[in-house]
């Protein structure tokens, strides 16, 4: 009897442990993996790995433009339980004011959006106010945001980035796949109170690779502050500066003006400010232009410097194109002379000893109507019409500077073949990529040594006393070369050259061994400040003095204070490149793929400027008189020539010029 | 009556019936004649004798058990290694999550560490701003110096093409 008790209990044991066994079993071992999967979905978080972009810097180490973590405040206007109070609890925390925000969550909720984004970029403390709040619909979005932190400086050659952080314009667009980075993914294993207690990586964030650029941000600054002083006294529009390191290739500073601020998002407003006028906008170089034609005459041609150039004495007419000086005739001259005072018809007739063939070839070869391959969007190759389009009048033109359009940039990688010995280099924007420093392309010789060396003593008798860089771009303790330019800006619309200038310099210092070339050029000038002695030659002296000082350049001269000193009184520089507006079709009117032209469309129309050829000094003065004008005679006899030319717009203080000869 | 089944037995009707009343057949004279010296006086029509014994232990002495100890000391080790096992099972998960808690943290210390770096790097270079330079320069009559107004007293930088000059 007991017996069978004691075995019913134990039966039921059995039964019962058997059942507890099984479950067990079940459990954690036929169905270990769902369980284990479902727990782990419970308890795992995935969370993102953030990749910041990369940071670019100066040739100084110095940061240009840099991410930050940022998180933003976003609703669900239609899961808010109470619009009115929500909206004033978010202006109370994220110190908004009265930005009427609950009448924009109310229309968003009407239109039904499911996001609306309240605040940018607020701080850690807002987010933890945020956060505190017990209101369903509100969540904070982490991402990142790009900064510059030096404001305007460099902001053409940085560019900006959307709202994605991708670039959209300058280096960080050209750079955007080196730049982004790809963030990963963390599973994190939490606690009940979702703190963590486990990670591991999913999937291996990829940081963006810095990149350091060859500017220097303190040439870079004096570049843009000296531009941008220049604009305003010369009244000019745009202008640019590019400065390279002649022997490298190394772009130490590009300027460009009218400038903007990378940390402001575009508007249709600054679209112009955005435009980069050192390499996408080109223009007609003029008398900067004639460096190239002298090269290639003493490289083709049995011409040296002291060869004897016939310059007139009056205007010459030129395959049916009339050529004249700006202001002097300087009769039979040397060939350096010829570019010291640039005499317009010396170098036509230069360029006609040169030939056509050659001369399209050395322009070529200066890298002149072909991209310079720097790593920015948008840049213009400028334009250089093919051979077979050439006229008998476009040597001439091609001489002095015309029927070509050219970038400050390509023009600054020109002067640096004359810089260092004939070798043409290309413009170098990004010196590393990460650790990685990026070699200097192999450069291409393109001229002879001493064919540049000779260049460079021709050309510093520019910026010595009869030069039409003199005083301005003299500099003191240092030896220096260039070449002025003011060339007529051609206006598109009305299809005529106007009486505003591109005035340019280009150039070089120290003579014997250029440390750095310095190109700078301001469009929109006028008047004689606006020619290229007087409105960009004082950019080069300002510039190119900081460089020197900062790169610390022995001097090779003695210093001599008075050189430096404007001279007010200093007779007009002789530098315009006159055009001839029965030329025909001008080259910036040229059909391409690349729509860049240069100009700005002409002011309103004002009087007509009479002809005053023929008539003697006492008729010109009482017929200017007559219609309110201001003449200013030269020399005595009979009215020879006058500047600006009959039938053209004269323009508010502008005065005409007339030369008298018997 | 000592026991209900005792009390039948003595009913005249279980006794026709001849119930044999229990060991109390042919041996009850020798029972009487042998009287038990510590059967105590049975109760009348009681058939429960009672016996009392008085037992005198005072002479037993206890002796102590001499596998109670290892006995003991044997479960002590059991037990001690249970624990222990237990302890090993338990303790390195218990030790791993509380790292872990503390190296989450660590790691949310070193992203804000970090964060507030790339903060105070961005700082930086807003103050070293030449735009803000120049201008603090220029409020404190600052003039920029030639270029042989420098000298640098330790070594020169490598960009320096001249000899420092004493």
């Amino acid at each position: 009897m007991v017996e069978r008790r004691l075995l019913v209990i134990a039966g039921v044991l059995a039964v019962w442990s058997g059942a507890v066994v099984a479950k067990l079993s079940s459990l954690q071992l036929l169905h270990h993996h769902e369980y284990a999967q479902k727990a782990r979905a419970k308890q795992e978080v995935v969370r993102p790995v953030p990749a910041p972009r990369g940071t670019i810097y100066d040739r100084t180490g110095q940061a240009l433009a840099m991410s930050l973590p940022s998180a933003s405040v976003t609703v669900n206007p239609g899961k808010l339980p109470n619009i009115a109070v929500a909206a004033d609890l978010l202006e109370r925390v994220l110190h908004m004011g009265n930005s009427g925000l609950a009448d924009k969550l109310k229309q968003a909720a009407e239109k039904g959006r499911g996001y609306f984004v309240v605040k940018h970029s607020i701080s850690p403390e807002e987010a933890a106010s945020v956060r505190a709040l017990p209101i369903d619909g509100i969540e904070i979005e982490n991402h990142s945001q790009r900064k510059y932190p030096k404001g305007i400086l460099a902001s053409h050659v940085l560019g900006g980035v959307d709202f994605s952080e991708h670039g959209n314009a300058g280096v960080e667009k050209s750079m955007d796949e080196l730049l982004h980075g790809e963030p990963g993914q963390e599973l994190l294993l939490t606690d009940v109170k979702r703190r963590g207690i486990e990670s591991h990586q999913a999937t291996e964030p990829k940081p963006g690779t810095p990149i350091t650029l060859t500017i220097d941000e303190r040439l870079q600054f004096v570049a843009e502050r000296e531009l941008a002083a220049a604009v305003a006294d010369r009244h000019a529009s745009t202008g640019s500066v590019v400065v390279m390191d002649p022997a490298t290739g190394d772009v130490l500073a590009l300027a460009s003006y009218p400038t903007f601020d990378p940390n402001d998002a575009p508007t249709s407003k600054d679209e112009a400010a955005r435009a980069n006028h050192a390499t996408g906008v080109p223009f007609e170089p003029g008398s900067c232009f004639k460096v190239i034609t002298l090269t290639a005459a003493l490289e083709t041609t049995a011409l040296k410097p002291e060869s004897l150039i016939d310059c007139g004495v009056g205007p010459v007419t030129l395959f049916g194109h009339s050529l004249h000086e700006a202001h002097t005739y300087f009769g039979l001259i040397s060939m350096a002379q010829v570019l010291i005072h640039s005499s317009n018809i010396g170098a036509a007739r230069v360029g006609l000893r040169v030939g056509q063939d050659n001369m399209y070839q050395y322009v070529r070869r200066f890298g002149f109507g072909q991209f310079t391959g720097i790593p920015l969007p948008g840049e213009s190759r400028g334009k250089v019409r093919k051979l077979t389009r050439w006229t008998p009048a476009s040597v001439p033109s091609v001489s002095i500077g015309q029927e070509v359009s050219v970038t400050t940039l390509q023009l600054a990688q020109a002067m640096c073949v004359i810089a260092n010995g004939g070798l043409l280099v290309k413009p170098r924007l990004i010196l590393r990529e990460g650790n990685q420093t990026i070699p200097v392309a192999q450069p291409v010789r393109i001229i002879k040594p001493e064919t540049a060396f000779t260049m460079r003593k021709i050309m510093e008798g520019v910026v010595m006393p009869g030069g039409t860089g003199y005083p301005e771009a003299r500099l003191a303790g240092y030896s220096a070369a260039g070449k002025t330019g003011s060339a007529q800006i051609y206006d598109t619309v009305e299809k005529r050259y106007t009486h505003f200038y591109n005035g340019s310099f280009a150039g070089m210092a120290p003579l014997t061994n250029p440390r750095v070339v310095v190109v700078a050029s301001l469009n929109g000038t006028h008047g004689d400040n606006g020619y290229g002695g007087r409105a960009a030659a004082p950019i080069f002296h300002a510039v190119t003095m900081e460089a020197l000082r900062l790169f610390e350049v022995p001097h090779d001269l003695p210093d001599d204070p008075g050189s430096t000193a404007i001279a007010a009184a200093a007779a007009p520089v002789n530098d315009l490149s006159v055009a001839d507006n029965s030329a025909g079709p001008n080259i910036l009117l040229d059909g391409d793929d690349d729509d860049s032209a240069a100009g700005p469309p002409g002011p309103a129309t004002g009087a007509r400027v009479p002809n005053f050829r023929g008539m003697t000094m006492r008729d010109v003065l009482a017929a200017a008189q007559s219609k309110g004008l201001t003449v200013l005679p030269d020399g005595s006899g009979i009215a020879r020539m006058q500047d600006p030319p009959a039938g053209a717009i004269l323009h508010q203080g502008e005065r005409i010029r007339v030369r008298f000869s018997r | 009556m000592a026991t209900l089944p005792a009390f039948f037995t003595t009913l005249p009707l279980f006794k026709r019936a001849g119930v044999a009343r229990p060991e109390t057949g042919g041996r009850s004279a020798e029972i009487s004649a042998q009287r038990d010296p510590f059967q105590l006086r049975s109760l009348p029509q009681d058939q429960v004798f009672f016996f009392s014994k008085k037992i005198d232990n005072s002479r037993l002495v206890r002796q102590a058990d001499p596998q109670a100890k290892s006995a003991c000391w044997s479960a002590i080790g059991v037990a001690s290694i249970a624990v222990a096992a237990l302890a090993c099972v338990l303790v390195p998960g218990a030790m791993t999550t509380s790292s872990g808690y503390r190296l989450e943290s660590l790691r949310a210390e070193e992203r804000r560490l970090m964060d507030e770096r790339r903060a105070l790097d961005l700082q930086e270079a807003e103050l070293l701003s030449p735009e803000r330079l120049d201008r603090l320069a220029r409020a404190q009559n600052m003039v920029t110096p030639k270029s042989d107004q420098v000298y640098h007293l330790e070594g020169k930088p490598d960009s320096a093409v001249a000899m420092v000059k004493p």
